[in-house]
C-alpha cells in the first residue's frame, strides 16, 4: 500500500488543525474497511489519514433524553455516534427497540468481521447509493450532525446524499453522529435486500418500509436503495399506502417506487433487472410490515 | 512515518515500530512471525485473514498497523498453547474439514469467535458467522458438521 500519515486526535481542536491543512489530503476514517481496499487499488491517495474514534461521543449509542440532547424541542430519539459500528447496531437492544429497521439494515452489511470494524458514519459518509443503512435512515427521518471549525450544524439525512460517493461536507468538517426520532410506540419497520449472494454482498436493490402509528391508522415511508445516484424516498407510493393497503393499492405502490426509481446498469445487475425487482422487493416489504400489524 | 505500538498476541506482549500504511496481518507475519493468518484477497471478502482483536474476530488486512496499539490478538496459534489442541481443531480433523488449508486458520478464528458469543449456535448462526470465511475445497458442509459437533448440537453420533 502506498505510504501515508496516520493520526488519531483526541481532541476536535487537533482534528480540525489537521483537517485545515491546504496542502495535503487529509482523510477522516473510522472502520477503514472501504478505506484501505481503495487505497490499496489505488482510487484514493491519502497523505493523512485521520483515525476519529477517539474524538469525544463518537462511540456513544444512546438516547437523545440523554446527555447529548441538543437543545429544547428535541424529540425523544437516538444518538448514534459516528464510529458506533455495524454489530453494535445490529446487536443492540435498544436499536432494536423502536428503530429495528436499522437494526436489520446493519445486520445485513458485509460479513461478521467487516461489521466489527464497519461503522454508520463510515456508511453513510462514503455516500454510496448501495449504502445498507440508508434507507433505513431514509424512512427513519434521521439527522447527520456535522461538526466544523466554525461550530455545529446538522443536516437532514436525505439532504446529506449528494450523488455517488459525494455527501453534503464542507471542507474540514466532520460528521460525529446522527440523531434518529423515535417513531410512535406500535410502529413498524422492515428492510429487505436484495444481492448476488444471500449474504456477505453488496445490494442490487434494497428497501425499507416504516408504517409510522398514527391515531388514524398508519402513515406509511418508503426508502430505496441502489436504484439513483441516491437513495431515495417514494413519495407517491407513501400516500397511496397511507390511504389504503388493498392489493390493488401495494399493487399501486410497488408501480410508483418503480417510476421514481433511475437505476443503471452494472456489475451486480443489469438495468432492467433492477426494476423489476423494485416492484418486487417494494411488495415485499410492505407485506412484512403488514404482517406485524395487529389483527384489528 | 513509523509508530511505536504495544500489543499482545496469543498472550505474548510485543512492543514495535510499524509504519502508518501496513496493517495488522503485515506486522503479524512479518514483525512478529506469526503466519497463520494468511493473506488473501486483502479486501475483507475472504476472511483467510481473521484474528480475534480485543475480542471480536475481524479482518487484519482491514486493521491499519498503529490502530492495534494495546490491542490482544488472538491467532490460530493461541488455540493449541500447552500443547493439545482446541475442541474445535479436534472436530475439523475428525470432519475431515480441512483441504488445502489456506482458509482453516480464519475458519477456526471466526468459530471460536462465535462460540465465545454464541456457546450452543444453530447452523444457521454458524452459516451466518462464516460467510465472510470462503473456502474453495470443502464445500463447507464438514466445516459447519465439525463445529456443530463442537457446539454440542450435532444430530450425527
Amino acid at each position: 500500500m502506498r505510504a501515508f500519515n496516520y493520526c488519531r486526535p483526541t481532541s476536535y481542536g487537533e482534528a480540525f488543525h489537521w483537517l485545515a491543512g491546504a496542502d495535503q489530503l487529509v482523510v477522516p476514517v473510522a472502520g477503514a474497511t472501504d478505506l484501505i481496499p481503495r487505497i490499496r487499488d489505488g482510487l484514493l491517495r491519502p497523505d493523512v489519514v485521520l483515525d476519529i474514534k477517539d474524538l469525544p461521543d463518537m462511540r456513544a449509542l444512546t438516547p437523545t433524553d440523554g446527555r447529548l440532547t441538543s437543545g429544547e424541542g428535541v424529540p425523544p430519539g437516538l444518538y448514534v455516534g459516528a464510529a458506533v459500528r455495524m454489530n453494535e447496531l445490529a446487536r443492540s437492544e435498544l436499536v432494536s427497540s423502536r428503530w429495528g429497521v436499522l437494526a436489520m439494515a446493519a445486520a445485513s452489511m458485509g460479513n461478521e468481521q467487516v461489521r466489527n470494524r464497519a461503522t454508520i458514519g463510515g456508511n453513510i459518509c462514503t455516500a454510496s447509493p448501495a449504502a445498507d443503512t440508508a434507507p433505513a435512515l431514509y424512512v427513519l427521518e434521521a439527522a447527520v450532525c456535522i461538526k466544523g471549525p466554525d461550530g455545529d450544524r446538522t443536516v437532514a439525512i436525505a439532504d446529506f446524499f449528494a450523488g455517488p460517493r459525494k455527501n453534503a461536507l464542507h471542507r474540514g468538517e466532520l460528521v460525529v453522529g446522527l440523531t434518529i426520532p423515535q417513531p410512535p410506540e406500535g410502529s413498524i419497520g422492515h428492510f429487505e435486500k436484495l444481492s448476488r449472494r444471500k449474504a456477505g454482498d453488496l445490494s442490487i436493490v434494497s428497501v425499507a418500509a416504516l408504517a409510522v402509528r398514527t391515531d388514524a391508522g398508519y402513515r406509511w415511508r418508503l426508502a430505496l436503495g441502489a436504484v439513483g445516484p441516491t437513495p431515495l424516498r417514494s413519495p407517491e407510493s407513501e400516500a397511496i399506502l397511507s390511504e389504503s393497503l388493498t392489493d390493488e393499492a401495494i399493487d399501486r405502490a410497488a408501480a410508483s417506487a418503480y417510476g421514481c426509481c433511475c437505476p443503471i446498469s452494472d456489475i451486480r445487475s443489469g438495468l432492467e433487472y433492477r426494476q423489476a425487482m423494485v416492484i418486487n422487493l417494494t411488495r415485499h416489504a410492505i407485506h412484512a410490515v403488514m404482517a406485524q400489524m395487529p389483527t384489528p | 512515518m513509523l509508530h511505536e505500538i504495544s500489543l499482545t498476541v496469543n498472550g505474548d506482549h510485543y512492543t514495535l515500530a510499524v509504519h502508518s500504511h501496513h496493517t495488522l496481518l503485515q506486522v503479524l507475519r512479518e514483525q512478529t512471525g506469526i503466519t497463520s493468518p494468511k493473506r488473501g484477497c486483502e479486501n475483507g471478502e475472504c476472511g483467510a485473514c481473521t484474528v480475534i482483536l480485543n475480542g471480536l474476530p475481524v479482518n487484519s488486512c482491514l486493521v491499519l498497523a498503529p490502530e492495534a496499539d494495546g490491542a490482544v490478538v488472538e491467532t490460530v496459534e493461541s488455540l493449541n498453547k500447552g500443547g493439545t489442541l482446541h475442541p474445535l481443531q479436534e472436530a475439523f480433523i475428525e470432519h475431515n474439514a480441512v483441504q488445502c488449508g489456506f482458509c482453516t486458520p480464519g475458519m477456526l478464528m471466526s468459530s471460536k469467535a462465535l462460540l465465545d458469543r454464541i456457546p450452543n449456535p444453530t447452523e444457521d448462526q454458524i452459516r451466518d458467522a462464516l460467510v465472510g470465511n470462503l473456502c474453495r475445497c470443502t464445500g463447507y458442509l464438514r466445516i459447519i458438521e465439525a463445529i456443530l459437533d463442537v457446539a454440542g448440537s450435532c444430530d450425527e453420533p
